[in-house]
């Protein structure tokens, strides 16, 4: 590899054995959350092997009990602070594009989460072909209680999960293990953690961008792990009666209702979930999940650029700021959100989330093109 | 340059394959096919914003629509099943007809469930209408079977106790019906009477004694029959059928009358048999009900029109039994305007699928070793599928100029509104038909596959053309209102208002001897030519009714042997109708690409009228004329060609609701998928 490694190239860590690549995200203490250069190092190594005939796969994980805990959002609010908030909007439109390429790549990529995977984690590394989960793996997307939305493609990913179940792990940043993420289809496979190294080990022998040889690869590896008898999982029937609603009102009403017909304590701390989130978050994430389901990844990533370029500005709701102020800042963990109720949204309010920034020189997230790449199946059917 | 890359796939292809030497290396290459498929998103962009255009198309509801078509895909009872990487809803049509129909059921009570329907009956407004609209439209775009089976209950049934019925119904039924606590169904079509409602032989009369309605099928011919739900599911009917009072009949009068108990058991002197297996639509359970005396009390005759008193008399606040007879029909223009907009949601999925197809799918090339060529790339396929999208395009904003003038209905629109609604509902579905048989030819051989939709939806949609209203005897109600319109104005010396004719008054438009590009493009021009026609063939019409009837035939007879003129007249006044709500679509945005594409699309909607037959036949068009105007549509589609993916993905059709030959069919069909 080159000799000269500057620090923040430090934060991926790479390494090559014949036609396999394995990238490390290197920021321990920060639980491996995504900083700038991080995402950087990623994109630029991404497009580099897509055109390198000698990588035929990329390994992705990370360093210490965290796969990636998201993006680092303590310093996106740093910069904003400091400078304007088209810093922040910086921030995300390179790893939306991350996640673009991720989602659209021509070879295999396997992530093993053998740890934390948030936010921007899931970001990078459910849109690729093969999640491997473990025993350790803990999943969620906690951006409604931080004043934000589930973003970096989550609206495509999340909204196909079976059922319902997507709307109710964007809403409630509910947590999911190993075993949880396989059967909804976050993960692809569970391998107990004592044999990653062998799997990693099988999979840098790999000279086939094949996914069927990987997925085999992977297959000797695997175990099926059993779900918890208190799993979220196992009550899909209710989580599909009532986050199907078509308001997030509608969706905690129904809650309530089921929770008359029978002291639930798993419903009543849902409902309390809920209403400790951001009010306007909850709202332009549901709007935005069932926007995309209907949508490919693209044009739900353009979408959450919007969004996440308004969330930003600050101009409609101030929540992101107060939501990180409250969690990862002052850490009182006493977010006043303005608009304080559900009731006092309009839905003209959450509309301005889904338009147009009106600022000069902003432009809508323009996607790298794909089309000179000979797509998989895969990819394709995500368009 | 696309075209270069193309040749060093495949050759690179045809070498790799060719040196694979190592079993893994075999079987990557086996599945690397010598033709890929290259999405059309990538070979096509869009020259306007698709989501402004599909808020134009669909107009109204646009997050609700979303809302629904998303509760679909996410449910195992809508059916998903993956093709290349993508799931697709669409009802197993390889099932049974038993358990379509049961598959039906369950689909309605899991939208039930998921409050789909709350206000459908129970709310009103503009509001609420056009949000039940969107609903439907949406519904109908997953299954025919499934949106006809809840139009019957919620329009035909529910409809006739929101308008035929009084307070006490009101109170009595919509609730109920709303929440599907009885299934209903609407019994007024017989074996010997369909579209000739006032004909029926089903005869009530009247007990006194008992203060009691009895209802009775004479003979055979007044079995009712295609009676949607009541083969298996309904529990109630609305029984249409002659008011005998004291041996006078007072015509069509409508009762409710229950013909399955809560456990689904038919009810007494009542019997019901099967209509049997269809060419389409099987997830609807049609049914044939005798009544054998039925005895239902008195309030169960929907009395808003007429009531009978307890005594047994006849009262009726409307003296005339044909107005009394249009009052009765009034609701049902609702069904009509339901029917004339889901043939155009039909028609665009068929066209969709056609055109991404057409982007994807090449043939023969032009050269030897070149890359064959795309099917939208040959000037014969663009002439087949463009003009359609311009007709789907005119369409929509006829559809959406039609609800607008339903839910803002006064009594003295409803005339306006009947001819519309039947003109529209007619012209659409036959179109409809039209557009999906050349969809199906456009997409060969996998056309005629059911799970890729085109072929499959003709036949159910088939009976659109005749369910409320035969399309042709909707036309000829068409030219015969237009002909009392022409009547009228005459008589009283009046200008002509309303139904759009105030062109009549206007002195005869004159089409120029040669036309250029730029007339034939020019909206003012395009009008002209469609309301000469109309202007000429109502002319024509008048005059060869009153000649017949001067010639001492009646008038009913005179309108039968004038069928031809008719017929023209009632296509004549539904493009130019139609065409006008284009132009105003157009004249509401400003300038931009939008509203360039449309202008291309309004123009060649236009030409494709004015290339009618009619033209020529009557002589508002000279033969070098004519010839002009296919020379222009040629043109118009080759300008087309680069906005066809945008047109149609405007319509805003989720991919699941497609069928796989739009996406990958390569993938959806290799071997690993078997």
């Amino acid at each position: 590899m080159a000799s000269s490694v500057s620090p923040q190239q430090d934060e991926v860590l790479v390494e090559a054995n014949s036609f396999a690549r394995t990238l490390t995200l290197n920021r321990p203490k920060q639980l491996n959350a995504l900083s700038f250069q991080m995402i950087s190092r990623l994109l630029e190594l991404f497009l580099a092997y897509e055109e390198d005939p000698n990588v035929k796969l990329v390994i992705v994980k990370g360093k210490g009990r965290a796969f990636c805990a998201g993006g680092d959002v303590a310093a996106v609010v740093r910069d904003i602070r400091a400078d304007c908030w088209k810093a922040g909007a910086n921030f995300f439109l390179k790893e939306f594009t991350l996640n673009y390429l991720m989602a659209t790549y021509s070879k295999p990529q396997v992530s093993i989460l053998n740890g934390i995977v948030m936010g921007g984690g899931a970001g990078a590394s459910v849109h690729g072909r093969f999640r491997v989960a473990t025993e350790n793996s803990v999943f969620a997307m906690p951006e409604t209680a931080l004043g934000l939305f589930p973003d970096v493609g989550a609206s495509y990913f999340l909204s196909r999960l079976p059922g319902f179940f997507g709307e109710y792990v964007g809403l409630t940043g509910s947590r999911l293990d190993g075993a949880e993420m396989l059967a909804c289809g976050l993960a692809t496979h569970f391998v107990p953690s004592a044999k990653l190294p062998m799997l990693e080990a099988a999979l840098c022998d790999v000279d086939s961008s094949d996914p069927a040889i990987i997925s085999s690869i992977i297959d000797q590896y695997c175990e099926q792990p059993s779900l918890n008898e208190q799993s979220v999982y196992n009550r899909l029937d209710v989580i599909d009666r009532c986050f199907s609603q078509k308001t997030v009102e509608e969706i905690l009403s129904a809650l309530e209702r089921e929770v008359v017909h029978r002291m639930d304590g798993w419903i009543s701390a849902t409902i309390q979930t809920l209403k400790k989130a951001s009010p306007t978050s909850l709202k332009i994430s549901l709007r935005s999940i069932r926007k995309g389901r209907l949508q490919g990844v693209g044009p739900c990533l353009v979408r959450e650029y919007r969004m996440v370029c308004h969330v930003m500005r600050g101009e409609v709701s101030k929540d992101f700021f107060e939501g990180c102020r409250a969690l990862l800042l002052d850490k009182d963990k006493n977010p006043k959100w303005e608009p304080s109720k559900l009731e006092l949204i309009a839905d003209g309010t959450v509309d301005c989330y889904f338009s147009k920034v009106n600022n000069e020189d902003w432009e809508d997230l323009k996607l790298p093109t794909r089309s000179k790449f000979n797509l998989p199946p895969f990819a394709i059917a995500k368009l | 340059m696309d075209r270069a890359f193309q040749r060093s796939k495949i050759l690179t292809n045809h070498l790799l394959q060719s040196s694979a030497s190592s079993p893994a290396r075999i079987r990557s290459l086996s599945s690397n096919a010598c033709l890929n498929y290259t999405p059309p998103e990538f070979s096509e962009n869009y020259a306007f914003d698709i989501k402004e255009m599909r808020k134009l198309l669909d107009r109204h509801n646009v997050e609700e629509r979303d809302w629904l078509f998303g509760m679909m895909r996410q449910s195992k009872v809508f059916n998903p099943r993956v093709r290349g990487g993508k799931v697709f809803v669409s009802p197993d049509y390889n099932q049974s007809m038993e358990q379509q129909r049961e598959m039906t059921l369950k689909r309605i009570e899991y939208l039930l469930e998921r409050g789909v329907f709350k206000g459908w009956l129970t709310e009103n407004g503009e509001e609420a209408e056009m949000r039940k609209f969107a609903c439907f439209e949406v519904l109908s775009i997953f299954d025919h079977s499934l949106a006809t089976k809840l139009g019957v209950h919620f329009f035909l049934w529910g409809g006739a106790i929101q308008f035929f019925g009084t307070k006490h119904h009101h109170d009595k039924w919509l609730k109920d019906t709303e929440n599907l606590s009885i299934r209903c169904c609407f019994a007024m079509t017989e074996l010997g009477h369909g579209s000739n409602v006032r004909g029926i032989e089903t005869v009530t009369t009247y007990d006194s004694n008992t203060g009691e309605f009895v209802i009775s099928t004479p003979c055979e011919s007044a079995q009712k029959y295609w009676i949607g739900g009541a083969a298996n599911h309904a529990t109630h009917t609305i029984a249409f059928s002659q008011l005998n009072i004291n041996g006078t009949s007072q015509g069509v009068h409508a009762f409710i009358v229950q013909i399955r108990d809560a456990d689904g058991n038919v009810c007494p002197n009542i019997r019901i048999a099967d209509c049997g297996h269809k060419i389409g639509l099987n997830g609807v359970d049609n049914g044939r009900i005798w009544f054998d005396n039925v005895r239902v009390p008195r309030e169960n005759l929907l009395n808003s029109v007429a009531d009978v008193s307890p005594d047994g008399k006849y009262l009726s606040s409307i003296k005339d039994p044909d107005q009394r007879f249009a009052a009765f029909m009034a609701p049902l223009t609702g069904g009509r305007v339901n029917i004339a907009v889901s043939a155009v949601y039909q028609a665009k999925v068929g066209l969709a699928i056609a055109i991404r197809y057409a982007l994807t799918r090449r043939a023969f090339s032009l050269k030897p070793n070149e890359p064959e060529v795309l099917l939208l790339d040959y000037p014969s396929h663009q002439r087949r599928l463009l003009p359609l999208i311009a007709k789907i395009y005119a369409m929509s904003f006829a559809a959406n100029y039609m609800k607008m003038l339903y839910v803002k209905r006064t009594p003295q629109s409803n005339k306006t509104i009947h001819v519309v609604s039947s003109s529209f509902k007619a012209t659409f579905t036959w179109n409809n038909m039209q557009i999906l048989q050349e969809c199906r030819e456009a997409c060969g051989g996998q056309g005629l596959k059911t799970e890729n939709r085109v072929g499959h939806l003709k036949g159910e949609y088939d009976v659109q053309s005749t369910f409320e209203g035969d399309n042709h005897v909707l036309m000829q109600q068409v030219s015969k209102a237009l002909l009392a319109e022409y009547v009228a104005a005459q008589k009283r010396n009046k200008a002509f208002k309303g139904l759009g004719l105030e062109h009549m008054n206007k002195p005869c438009p004159i089409i120029p001897s040669q036309l250029t590009s730029t007339t034939l493009r020019c909206s003012q021009f395009q009008m002209d030519a469609l309301c000469l026609r109309e202007r000429d063939l109502l002319n024509r019409f008048v005059a060869e009714v009153s000649q017949l009837k001067s010639k001492g035939e009646s008038e009913e007879h005179a309108f039968i042997m004038s069928y031809e003129l008719a017929e023209d007249l009632g296509r004549a006044f539904s493009d130019r109708a139609i065409f006008q709500t284009f132009v105003e679509a157009e004249a509401t945005l400003a300038a931009g690409s939008l509203k360039d594409v449309l202008g291309i699309l309004r123009s060649l909607y236009a030409l494709i009228c004015i290339e009618d037959v009619a033209f020529l036949q009557y002589g508002y068009l000279s033969v070098d004329n004519a010839t002009a105007v296919r020379r222009e549509i040629t043109k118009i589609c080759s300008e087309l060609r680069p906005h066809a993916f945008a047109l149609v993905s405007s319509f805003g059709i989720p991919d699941a609701f497609l069928s796989p030959i739009a996406f990958d069919w390569i993938d959806a069909n290799s071997w690993s998928s078997v």
